[in-house]
């Protein structure tokens, strides 16, 4: 059992015969363009590209339709599968950049305590 | 002489193909496979830290804004500053820190 959103998937939907360069694309996060054009050259140069291509086509499933909510998720999972240590770094970086944040304001809020300047101001 | 080396340009080749070939091909699949190992309790761990890291940044986005509406004298550095510029050094720093510490391991 390999997990859903690091398995290779055709995509069937932006794919322009079986889906398998778009999938390709679709894992890699590479432009659809490159994977197109290098696929015909494997087919002009090589024998294996047309039945591993078929192979490919009838092995592979169809991607689901509601796997990602956004793009950015999308590409989140994309970094993933190219590189896991890397995404779990900048899931770190999110926190850490969102700690800083929350620091800045409970700073403020302690060091100039503007409640408390409001408080005596509606005392005067 | 001329006949040594005509004998090894197929013993070579033959080489080179049925053994050399599958090697580095069979190399680079192991190499790939324990890179990018991620298991599904990896993966669902890894989905919900991304989502939660994006709930609390959303959540913080307000809770700023807030303080700001209260409090015009609170500058927060992300709204004044250039917020993708800032963000993209800091991962740059991250992943030069990740580097130096595989280093030293």
């Amino acid at each position: 059992m390999t997990s859903i959103r690091t398995r290779f998937y055709r995509d069937k939907v932006n794919g322009k015969f079986m889906g398998v360069c778009a999938g390709i694309a679709d894992y890699t996060g590479i432009d659809v363009l490159w994977i197109r054009l290098t696929a015909v050259v494997l087919v002009f140069s090589t024998g294996i590209a047309i039945p591993a291509y078929f192979a490919i086509g009838f092995l592979a499933e169809r991607k689901p339709p509601a796997l990602y909510a956004d793009a950015q998720e999308a590409r989140f999972w994309q970094g993933v599968r190219q590189s896991p240590a890397r995404t779990a770094r900048e899931v770190r970086a999110s926190f850490r950049d969102i700690d800083r944040r929350l620091a800045e304001v409970e700073s403020f809020y302690v060091s100039s305590n503007p409640r408390l300047s409001a408080e005596i101001e509606s005392l005067r | 002489m001329e006949e040594g080396i005509l004998v090894l340009i197929p013993i070579t080749a033959i080489l080179g193909i049925f053994v050399g070939l599958p090697w580095i091909v069979l190399h680079y699949i192991t190499r790939w496979k324990t890179a990018s190992s991620l298991t599904t309790g990896d993966e669902a761990l890894l989905d919900e830290l991304y989502q939660l890291a994006r709930r609390l940044e959303a959540r913080m986005d307000t809770v700023e804004r807030l303080v700001v509406a209260d409090h015009p004298q609170f500058q927060p550095a992300r709204m004044t500053s250039n917020l993708a510029d800032e963000k993209d050094k800091l991962r740059e720093l991250d992943r030069m820190l990740a580097a130096k510490g595989e280093q030293s391991q």
